[in-house]
């Protein structure tokens, strides 16, 4: 076919691929640069003469040679084409976007793709480096993922005490019993309510209420490990899981957490308001065929703790029967 | 007439060979289409000569070659293949192969070959009496299926070359699959492991699809070994799904490409869902298609706990324009 093209053909050919608005550079095999375009020219400030014949990396410093190397090698190797994508390396060379005063990123987002060019015997001998402008798209994606990790965070998060709410809670439960009966280990859990809350919401309103449900999340989060999975399961009740851990340690974290409380005081008004809070705990030692049989051995320790006068921690207590 | 036995698993592939076999030379066709039926037709006394396939269910023909040795059945084997790993022509030439032939077989080169080892001589007079030969029926399926075993073979032998190991070649899977379908498969797939996988679209003549290449999490640190360069860390595990599926879908659609005359554009892969479930990976777009063309390849690479799964599915629309071209390469 390059037989029949005519004079004219080839100018106005080498004009597109001059013009158009995507980055063309050739390189030889010692990643020399043979030629690029007005594309190239113009966002790198350097005409093709100053950089003809230069080394690509001598160039464009910020190009990590052992890895692009290592990528046109196998171009070359296997007459493969090879690619990199904005959502990898942001760019391969720091152009400008076309927004530089407007736009949100200073940078132009970039997909490369790096394609063989054969001579007329067959042979590899050239590297074609293409690169496009990708800057819109990455800012979209960039900016509905953050949107998305805030949708998630609000739909895992209760509100009031900034703990996670119960939907989360449980399903994050799910997944450590279900981790528990693969992999084995420890697990603890801790179920705790506030003691007479309906006396507090009865005498001083549902305001101070709410001020103890969320005096008591602050303890807890103060008091358990970044990885526990505190969360709020009910009106006044919390639960705890407690990775890594069986009844005795949860046992000690119960009665430090029981202990705060009772120190605590609430301020309504001026006038100090101690409360209390019960607590049952249960762990893994003796198997469970779901979560939600663990959950309920915890309420049950917890009724025990409030039957038994309440201010205190209950272990579940397996029987032999 | 010289008792010859033709074995592959492909009605395409038998066909296809049939109309290579140099014109005039008098022989009496026995097709087998795997290892086991071959070896009962060499029992029986009807093959001196054989063409052999490698990839084929129940008996391969690595397989194949080792019975005829163990058993001392006496026959010249020349291999046709897709899987042209340069390891595969040492094996098979080590298990008494006598020759080997990358498919799709030329009709010059078998004739070369046949030569080559004294098997056939044209005769040096008259023009060749034309020989009757069977005439074979190939379904789309089964046509296309042998398109893709041997740019798959192609991909395989690129992939043996980077990597320095033997990849196990497996036999295609071609399905017409309703989308519902296909999820169904995908899902199957997956079982209990982690996933992670590249999808890259293409498009040449109309033909327009994605590739799938699916990876599991579990394996990634075998596979680190092999590659030659790699960023430690997450970044560097997505780079390397990168640049193995480059190679990959890049030659398995190359071989196809080839095949039907035709060039892809491909677009930039994508990662979809690092470290995710299937129904996280895949968002089927079931408003769009109601079909798809699926081929399922598995590679595994001998000695490594390595294995991906390639899929390419094809739009219900490319469905006409490829059977178009696997017309032209059959007349």
């Amino acid at each position: 076919m390059a037989a029949q093209i005519d004079i004219n053909e080839l100018h106005w050919l080498l004009d597109i691929v001059q013009n158009i608005d995507v980055g063309v550079v050739v390189l030889d095999l010692d990643y020399r640069i043979e030629v690029w375009n007005s594309f190239m020219e113009n966002h790198s400030g350097r005409i093709l003469s100053e950089v003809s014949q230069q080394s690509l990396f001598a160039v464009f410093a910020e190009i990590d040679e052992a890895w692009f190397r290592a990528k046109a090698e196998s171009v070359v190797l296997l007459g493969t084409r090879a690619f990199s994508i904005w959502e990898q390396r942001p760019y391969l060379v720091h152009f400008k976007s076309y927004q530089p005063i407007t736009g949100v990123e200073a940078f132009m987002y970039q997909n490369v793709t790096l394609l063989p060019l054969r001579d007329s015997t067959g042979a590899i001998a050239h590297i074609c480096v293409v690169i496009y402008d990708v800057t819109d798209v990455a800012i979209n994606k960039r900016q509905l993922e953050l949107s998305n990790d805030k949708l998630q965070e609000l739909s895992r998060t209760d509100r009031l005490t900034g703990l996670a709410n119960r939907g989360y809670w449980e399903e994050r439960l799910t997944e450590e019993f279900a981790r528990h009966q693969r992999y084995g280990g420890r697990l603890a859990l801790m179920m705790l309510d506030i003691d007479h809350f309906k006396r507090i919401n009865d005498t001083y309103g549902h305001a101070v209420g709410d001020q103890a449900i969320k005096a008591l999340a602050g303890v807890i989060k103060t008091h358990v490990r970044n990885a526990d999975i505190a969360g709020r399961y009910g009106g006044e009740e919390f639960g705890v899981v407690l990775l890594d851990t069986a009844v005795e340690g949860a046992r000690l974290l119960a009665e430090r957490l029981r202990e705060a409380v009772e120190a605590m005081r609430l301020d309504v008004l001026g006038t100090p308001i101690a409360f209390t809070i019960s607590v049952g705990i249960t762990d893994l030692s003796v198997p469970l065929g779901n979560h939600e049989q663990m959950i309920q051995q915890a309420d049950k320790a917890l009724y025990e703790s409030k039957h038994n006068g309440r201010n205190r921690v209950t272990s579940f207590v397996h029987r032999l029967d | 007439m010289i008792p010859l036995v033709i074995c592959d698993d492909s009605n395409m592939a038998r066909k296809q060979l049939v109309r290579s076999l140099p014109e005039g030379w008098a022989v009496s066709i026995t097709q087998a289409t795997n290892g086991e039926e071959a070896l009962t037709a060499l029992r029986q006394g009807l093959g001196q000569v054989m063409l052999l396939d490698l990839t084929m269910p129940i008996l391969d023909g690595y397989g194949t070659l080792a019975a005829i040795r163990n058993e001392g059945l006496a026959v010249k084997v020349i291999v046709v293949s897709g899987d042209v790993q340069d390891q595969a022509v040492a094996r098979v030439r080590e298990l008494g192969a006598l020759d080997f032939l990358r498919k799709p077989a030329d009709p010059a080169e078998l004739t070369a070959v046949l030569e080559r080892h004294g098997l056939y001589s044209p005769s040096p007079t008259a023009l060749p009496e034309p020989v009757a030969r069977p005439e074979l029926e190939v379904s789309f399926r089964d046509a296309f299926r042998e398109v893709v075993n041997v740019s798959m073979g192609r991909a395989g032998a690129l992939l043996a070359k980077a990597l320095d190991v033997f990849v196990q070649l497996p036999i295609p899977n071609v399905n017409i699959l309703e989308v519902s379908e296909l999820h169904m498969t995908l899902v199957d797939a997956q079982r209990e492991d982690r996933l992670s996988a590249v999808c890259q679209g293409y498009i040449g003549e109309g033909i327009a699809g994605e590739a799938l290449l699916i990876f599991h999490d579990s394996e990634f640190d075998d596979m680190a070994k092999l590659v030659r360069w790699r960023e430690a860390g997450e970044s560097g595990d997505i780079e390397m799904l990168l640049d193995l599926s480059s190679i990959i879908i890049g030659a398995c659609l190359a071989g196809i490409a080839e095949q039907f005359d035709i060039r892809f554009s491909q677009g930039h892969p994508t990662i979809l869902g690092h470290h995710a479930s299937i129904d996280e990976l895949i968002v089927v777009n079931k408003t769009r298609w109601k079909k798809t063309l699926a081929v399922e390849l598995s590679y595994s690479l001998e000695g490594h706990n390595v294995h991906f799964d390639l899929l390419l599915l094809f739009t219900e629309d490319s469905v006409k324009r490829i059977t178009r071209k696997i017309g032209y390469l059959m007349s």
